[in-house]
């Protein structure tokens, strides 16, 4: 164990440094996890490789983890990986249990982070050479199976799936990016736009439109009427409030299966992090006993998210650290701290570098048990936030949305305008009598789905491809079906359900 | 104890009046000089990426050198191209490199003729490692393998990210097939794609020949066993040879200087027609804006100057593979304006 | 009758007009959606709403008038503002930092109900240390870059 003699008490430190400022990156309505990454990056030219990378594991772990205290708390995905935190975590918050549900979080995140990890240190290269067998057919596939979703998640299947393919329309605003092989013209806008839109809307303004900045219009509209976020967001006291560990009784498959599904969607590249939690979301839903309170403050909600979103992280790591290719926009950064130090990450980096990879699964690990001591602990004064009177609160949050939305493209005054204009969309919506969880989930996958779609047909020439391609095809088509099937079965059974209730 | 509406609105506006007063005074200083902090936008959207490692490598340093606070930001071309335009005070400036004139010979959309829209400031550093790679048991052995196999008449696809450095060696390929070859030329054929993964993936699954790549990003690949799927093997550096010839002895990875030598030119040769060869170097440069006082043009060229005849800052891009290539900016215009006409021709003729 | 049917599936796609394939089918869909939407939801809607029985959203809805477009005026002026104080001093955030502290003091003030000589010194401190605290944190220690 030559690499132990590389851990001293400042890796370690550092470690749980890094996780601390992450969580508080995430828990901030538009700081990420890549933010934090990438603002600290500098730091670690003069911190050495081993202390380095300490650093960044942590701020990776926590910055993931982070995002689910305003998820559940005020309704804003912390990152954009945590949306489906909010689908589950804010109606508990609402029923005062924000506590408990924070604390099912953290130890469902803790359970995604070491799975995680544990697939990464044994399955690394195995798993590399499977994640190739994913060309653009079978991605596409994933994003369509994570989009089935939004018809088991809306109350009207008609409205949900209308709402979700506004959403992809969204999306697909601006260019058809030379980045990703398109061929750079814009779409659906008019030429003045150009100037602002030449990119499309950015994913966390439109997210933290959407969700925080609306919510705010509805308030002001109401006339932000008692002194406190919610009166019923009680915390702890409740007698159903009271946190423990039998709620994870029962719920093991889940934990285990979203976290695998966490690493699996962190491990494909490009696939990113929130189709992750989408696609564990979407599993429980289909896959439960009894899945019907799922979306009105239900544990397993919570479970699948966040087990998923934090899984995200080993998994990411493994196409970073087996073929050099990031699995997610900040592991995309953290190749920037490798070469920064001379190193090269490719299909050689573990044969290469032993004692780096030794030190990073230590960082790896080490910072998932911070993570989870710190935020477990320091729940009880977090979820206090929703006992600040509203008019202290809304100001700071709205600050906030700016910071975080001017910040995350690096300083562009375009994305906050975008807050303001996602965040009437977002009030009219919900006025109007259209679905945001849908809309969200469609404009969150729409250009992937675009992107994998297209290049198939381009190279294919024929829409059979995406049956024929592979057997994994197959595979994901079973379970696209089955998705769908569910879905239909669940409307039909809660129309008749309804129909009953009006008969009796 | 309520207070008047009155009182309220005063309290506002003299907080924005005194916010607003306080600052304006700042904005006044000499002429001719940085000031105030400065910040460098770059035409990548990723800190992880060659750009953003080059430009902090010398921002750090001319932070340093000229006292000031300056700070690169990863906001991707058509952000930064705007975000340029708009400042003339010499608080923002631009590093980005050849794919800025690039994508406007390739008519992408948002990019102009920047010798036109704004100043080309001094050159920094090269990227040599833009290479064409082939899976390791391909039947092609050599750049002249390929070529020959086009001109035969057989398909040859190339994965590569359009509209700019990616394409711009393609292009050059297709139009030396059209030189040796006429009429062969659209057998190779262009398979676009996105990032590296995007590429190497279009490897991997059978669905291209050949991909661009790097030399950085690649080179573990071509380390793997034969056998091994993934696995591919160097075809050609479009580098220039003594731009390879500068980089450090042992090479990158386990690839030394000697071996990456064998995939440059002479040792592969893409004809331009009349007896000239095409290469192409990836280099870091500075833009400003066109309205920004010349004095700052200057003062940017003379501290690079210095910072460049202390020495230092080669050591640290070479140990980041990247070689060192100062050019005042008049001096880089010129030879910039230049390289286009050159490659301007190339994508004319393949048209 | 195979070939027929690999005919059917067969597409070719331009390059040049790549960027419009994707978005032309998501329009149909939505085309359809809607006519589906407008047919069994907005015209029963809309007959409910003439019979008097439902009442349309948003206009035929009670609403805090004031505080819902002093919310959206305010935001408005703070994102303008904060833009071109901001161009007054470069990159060092203060476009953000001076603006943000009358901002959240008008906003809240806004929300606050009754205007007590303690509750608005509150709101007076929190309007200062907030945005102090987030610019200082923020664009000095991290140095992000900030309007």
């Amino acid at each position: 164990m030559e690499f132990l003699s590389l851990l001293d008490i400042t890796f370690f430190l550092l470690a749980g440094f890094g996780a601390l400022i992450g969580i508080i990156f995430g828990a901030i309505p538009g700081m990420t996890a890549t933010m934090a990454v990438a603002v600290c990056l500098p730091l670690t030219y003069a911190l050495g490789l081993n202390h380095g990378l300490a650093l960044l594991l942590g701020l990776y772990v926590g910055g993931i983890s982070g995002g689910m205290v305003p998820a559940v708390l005020l309704n804003i995905p912390g990152t954009p990986s945590s949306i489906t935190t909010t689908f589950d975590g804010y109606p508990m918050a609402q029923k005062g249990e924000g506590e408990k549900a924070l604390r099912v979080c953290v130890i469902a995140s803790l359970v995604g982070g070491l799975i995680s990890a544990a697939v990464l240190f044994l399955f690394a290269p195995l798993l590399a050479d499977f994640s190739i067998k994913f060309s653009y057919v079978e991605k596409f596939l994933i994003i369509l199976l994570a989009l089935t979703v939004i018809a088991s998640l809306s109350s009207n299947m008609l409205i949900g799936i209308f709402s979700g393919v506004i959403g992809i329309w969204l999306s697909l605003i601006g260019d058809y990016s030379i980045s990703d092989g398109g061929n750079g013209k814009t779409r659906l806008m008019f030429d003045f736009m150009e100037p602002f839109l030449f990119e499309g809307f950015s994913l966390l303004p439109v997210l933290i439109g959407i969700f925080g900045i609306s919510t705010i219009l509805l308030e002001a509209e109401k006339g932000v009427k008692s002194g406190l976020t919610n009166e019923r967001v009680r915390i702890g006291k409740g007698v159903s409030a009271n946190f423990s560990l039998s709620i994870f009784k029962g719920r093991l498959t889940n934990l285990v299966r979203s976290s695998f599904i966490g690493t699996f969607v962190g491990m494909l590249p490009g696939v990113g992090g929130s189709a992750a939690s989408v696609l564990a979301y979407t599993q429980e839903k289909n896959l439960a006993k009894d899945s019907s309170q799922m979306g009105k403050g239900a544990p397993q909600g919570l479970i699948a998210s966040e087990s998923a979103n934090n899984a995200l992280t080993g998994g990411a790591l493994i196409p970073l650290l087996s073929l050099g290719i990031p699995g997610d926009s900040t592991t995309a950064v953290l190749i920037g701290a490798f070469t920064l130090q001379g190193i090269q990450v490719g299909p050689l980096f573990i044969p290469e570098n032993t004692e780096t990879w030794y030190v990073m699964m230590t960082a790896l690990v080490f910072a998932n048990f911070v993570m989870f001591f710190l935020m477990f602990y320091a729940i009880k004064y977090i979820a206090k936030v929703v006992l600040v009177p509203k008019h202290i609160l809304f100001p700071i949050i709205v600050m906030m949305c700016v910071v975080g939305a001017y910040a995350i493209n690096y300083g562009i005054m375009f994305d906050v305008w975008t807050l303001l204009i996602f965040g009437i969309l977002g009030y009219l919506i919900q006025k109007v009598g259209l679905e945001v969880a849908p809309l969200i989930i469609g404009f969150i996958l729409g250009s992937q789905a675009e992107i994998y779609f297209v290049k198939s047909l381009e190279s294919a020439g024929t829409l059979s491809i995406f049956f024929t391609k592979s057997p994994i095809a197959g595979v994901l088509w079973l379970l696209i079906l089955a998705s769908v099937m569910f879905s239909l079965m669940m409307s039909l059974k809660s129309r008749a359900k309804r129909r009953q209730e009006l008969l009796g | 104890m309520t207070i008047s509406k009155k009182t309220f609105i005063g309290l506002g506006s003299v907080a924005m009046m005194a916010s607003l007063t306080f600052g304006a005074g700042i904005a006044q200083a000499q002429d001719g000089q940085l000031r105030g902090n400065i910040r460098v936008v770059i035409g990548s959207t990723s800190t992880g990426g060659d750009t953003y490692q080059n430009s902090s490598i010398v921002v750090d340093k001319l932070a340093e050198h000229l006292d000031l606070n300056m700070k690169v930001d990863a906001v991707g071309a058509s952000s930064a191209f705007r975000t340029l335009d708009r400042d003339s005070r010499g608080n923002t400036l631009m590093i980005f490199h050849d794919q800025s004139y690039l994508g406007h010979l390739y008519g992408v959309q948002g990019y102009s003729d920047i010798f036109e829209e704004y100043t080309v400031g001094p050159t920094v550093a090269i990227n040599p490692g833009n290479a064409y790679l082939v899976p390791k048991n391909s039947p092609y052995e050599t750049l002249d393998d390929i070529i020959a196999a086009a001109g035969n008449g057989e398909t040859v696809r190339v994965a590569i990210q359009p509209g700019g450095v990616s394409e711009i060696g393609f292009s050059a390929l297709k139009n030396a097939i059209a030189i040796e070859h006429p009429g062969m030329e659209d057998n190779l054929v262009a398979v676009n794609t996105g990032s590296q993964a995007d590429k190497n993936q279009q490897l991997f699954d059978g669905q291209a020949d050949v991909i661009n790549g790097t030399v950085q990003a690649n080179e573990q690949f071509t380390r793997l066993p034969e056998d091994d799927q993934k696995a591919m093997r160097f075809v050609w550096l479009t580098a220039r040879q003594d731009t390879i010839e500068q980089a450090p002895e042992e090479g990158l990875g386990q690839t030394s200087r000697e071996q990456l030598l064998e995939y440059v030119e002479p040792n592969v040769h893409v004809t331009m027609g009349d007896d000239e060869t095409f290469t192409f170097d990836k280099e870091f440069f500075f833009l400003y804006n066109k309205d920004m006082d010349p004095g700052i043009v200057a003062q940017i060229d003379e501290a690079l100057a210095e910072i460049y005849a202390e020495g230092e800052i080669q050591e640290v891009q070479k140990n980041a593979f990247f070689i060192p290539n100062f050019k005042p900016s008049g001096e880089a215009s010129e030879y910039l304006y230049e390289k286009m006409s050159r490659y301007e021709e190339i994508i004319e003729s393949i048209k | 009758m195979e070939s027929s049917l690999s005919n059917l599936l067969s597409i070719s796609i331009d390059f040049g007009t790549s960027h419009l394939f994707f978005p032309t089918i998501i329009h149909w869909i939505m085309a359809v959606l809607f006519a589906i939407i407008l047919a069994t939801k907005l015209v029963p809607f809309m007959a409910a709403v003439k019979r008097g029985e439902r009442a349309l959203p948003i206009v035929g809805e009670p609403m805090d008038g004031l505080r819902f477009f002093g919310t959206l005026a305010l935001l408005v002026v703070y994102f303008y503002l904060m833009a071109v104080v901001g161009d007054m001093f470069p990159y060092t955030g203060y476009g953000f930092l001076f603006v943000s502290i009358p901002f959240v003091f008008l906003m809240s003030m806004m929300y606050l109900h009754e205007w007590t000589k303690k509750a608005v010194v509150i709101v007076l401190i929190n309007a200062i240390t907030a945005p102090s605290l987030a610019w200082f944190i923020l664009a000095k220690l991290f140095n992000i870059t900030l309007p």
